[in-house]
């Protein structure tokens, strides 16, 4: 009959009207967020829907697989980094969205590492951490700072997210310091500390601005200058001692001098012709440890413009006599004549050489020339 | 504390100590420097400094023998106890402010009256040590801690300084309290060893200060071999 048919048409059309109507204006929940270990399992309800509803599950918008559930719950096994994303459960027939979940895998904390030093001292000292293993979840850090039962105040510093800084209010303390540092996230948490005297940890700041230059009409020598680290702030109380080491950039081994005042130092044993490569490191007088090593400075000693280019025979005179005093001895190498075709005597170190003497050479001939 | 054959017991030993110290802190005061030719307190600076480093050398491994002897806790590196304050050392820690505006009569005062301080208990101990060796070393330690203060003593009198006289009631005495236990002996000594070698790396860093201060600006000595060979 006609009548109950427009009946039931309005019924259906006004029940689906309300159902689009909820879907669409019921506040929709923020998704619940959370943090599950790595490589564990891991089942996600879908909210307060029963075990048997017909669900469909949704990982950052894109289908997933029926089997992965279990009944209306998602089950995630041997959780990888790659699970991390937004969840979302669905009905089924009403696409009505149920639940949402955000999903971090992540790790809990292993030991942080901490250290601590006095770059400007007697000012105060840093102290920076790091975790060995990334977590890969947000974790806070919590440093506290005990000078015997005195708290002190470690103030973040304003660039580094893990660093923070402590002045030093009292000078030539006998009693430690205690740096604690914990650290947490939602998977777990962890702490360490360092105990130290106030001396222990003083190291500088490398030395600045290293130059070194030749220095004219000496083909051996090479000046070098640099300044004291410009964090160091009292170094009229508190001087530096500084260690500087050199060497042709052909060889391995260094030399090394000490100095125990001044910002220069001539090197009057430099290889003429070479290049050198020098560094300098400093350290506090009495306490504390050696800088790392400052950046590197290069130079070659003066040697004279050459005024006429030596004949080939005079290179070749000098050079059998010269290569044995800048080539690294040369190993008790068993040399098969067969190997080389043609037989002779190491081939390698003599190889290297060679560029190098033709330069010596000419320095010993402008040398013994201007009778120096 | 029940003394053992032949050994005086706790009160006794600080009461010679406390006679000892008075009779110190009244001898004449080691006779200022030869002043022929004066070249100025710096040289006197210079050789007080260098006693100073000679000397925390040598309490390196002084330190490290007597702590053996005391042993366990004393000897571990982590051994950090507590300050109770119950011993009247010296302290060397000061407010890092308060240190770099000390006057020089005031630093080189600080430094002759700690030494003194310590010279006093630093004999007390060497009377107490139980081997001939420990007793040998510290009395080698004390001869030269007795040398440094000399040397501080004529820095100020090439200054024109005049020695600290001890006023009555703050002489470096004992009173002899209830009986000091064996482990607040042990730890007492552990304070003082350790504010000795404080002291020295201080002291280094005060005659830093003072030697900037006395000597004119130096000109660099620079060696000019020029062109007459390497």
């Amino acid at each position: 009959m006609a009548a109950p048919v427009p009946w039931a048409c309005c019924a259906v059309l006004a029940a689906a009207a309300a159902v689009v109507y909820t879907q669409r204006h019921s506040p929709q929940e923020a998704p619940h967020v959370q943090y599950e270990r790595l490589g564990s399992d891991v089942t996600l309800p879908c909210g307060t829907a029963n075990w048997d509803a017909a669900v469909t599950w949704r990982v950052n918008g894109t289908d997933l697989a029926p089997d992965l559930l279990n009944g209306s719950q998602l089950v995630l096994r041997g959780l990888e980094l790659g699970h991390s994303g937004l969840y979302a459960c669905f009905h089924r027939d009403s696409w009505h969205l149920r639940h949402q979940v955000l999903l971090h895998v992540g790790l809990p904390p292993r030991e942080p590492v901490l250290s601590c030093r006095s770059n400007t001292y007697p000012k105060g000292f840093y102290c920076s951490w790091h975790l060995p293993t990334p977590t890969y979840i947000p974790n806070t850090f919590n440093v506290t700072v005990l000078h015997g039962s005195k708290i002190m105040v470690c103030e973040k510093d304003p660039a580094l997210k893990n660093r923070c800084h402590i002045r030093y209010m009292h000078l030539f303390s006998t009693i430690k310091y205690k740096v604690s540092i914990s650290v947490s996230n939602a998977l777990g948490h962890n702490a360490t500390a360092i105990t130290f005297d106030e001396f222990t940890i003083v190291k500088p700041d490398p030395p600045e601005n290293v130059v070194a230059r030749p220095v004219p009409s000496n083909p051996r020598r090479l000046e070098v200058t640099w300044q004291i680290p410009s964090t160091w702030p009292d170094p009229e109380s508190f001087p530096l001692k500084f260690f500087l080491r050199y060497r042709p950039l052909i060889l391995d081994q260094w030399q090394h001098v000490e100095l125990s005042d001044g910002t220069a130092h001539t090197i009057t044993d430099a290889y003429a012709g070479k290049e050198y490569i020098i560094q300098v490191a400093a350290k506090d007088n009495e306490i504390g440890t050696w800088s790392d090593w400052s950046v590197a400075a290069h130079a070659t000693p003066w040697t004279e413009e050459p005024r006429h280019l030596t004949t080939e025979a005079q290179a070749a005179e000098t050079t059998t006599s010269t290569t044995s005093s800048l080539a690294p001895p040369p190993t008790t190498k068993i040399c098969d004549p067969g190997e080389l075709g043609s037989g002779g005597g190491p081939s390698a170190p003599f190889l290297v050489s060679v560029p190098v003497t033709l330069a010596l050479a000419a320095a010993a001939t402008t040398a013994s020339s201007l009778m120096i | 504390m029940v003394p053992t054959a032949g050994e005086p017991a706790a009160g006794d030993s600080w009461g010679m100590l406390a006679c000892l110290c008075t009779v110190l802190w009244h001898l004449p005061a080691v006779p200022a420097l030869n002043r022929t030719g004066d070249p100025g307190p710096g040289p006197s600076i210079q050789k007080t400094y260098d006693l100073t480093r000679y000397l925390e050398h040598q309490l390196r491994s002084l330190a490290g023998t007597y702590l053996n002897y005391l042993g366990p806790p004393f000897n571990e590196p982590d051994f950090n106890p507590p300050r109770l304050g119950a011993e009247t050392l010296p302290r060397a820690t000061v407010n890092l402010e308060v240190w770099q505006s000390l006057n020089d009569k005031l630093r080189l005062t600080q430094n002759y009256e700690a030494y003194s301080h310590l010279l006093c208990y630093l004999r007390g101990l060497n009377r107490q040590a139980a081997t001939a060796e420990l007793r040998r070393s510290l009395a080698h330690f004390c001869t030269s801690l007795q040398g440094l203060l000399g040397s501080i003593a004529g820095v100020m009198a090439a200054l024109g300084y005049p020695l600290p006289q001890p006023l009555p009631g703050t002489e470096p005495t004992w009173t002899p309290g209830p009986a000091h236990s064996d482990f607040l002996q042990k730890m007492d000594d552990f304070w003082l060893l350790k504010e000795l070698q404080t002291w020295l790396w201080r002291s280094a860093k005060d005659f830093n200060r003072l030697k900037k201060k006395m000597q004119p600006p130096a000109a660099a000595i620079t060696l000019h071999l020029g062109a007459h060979g390497f």
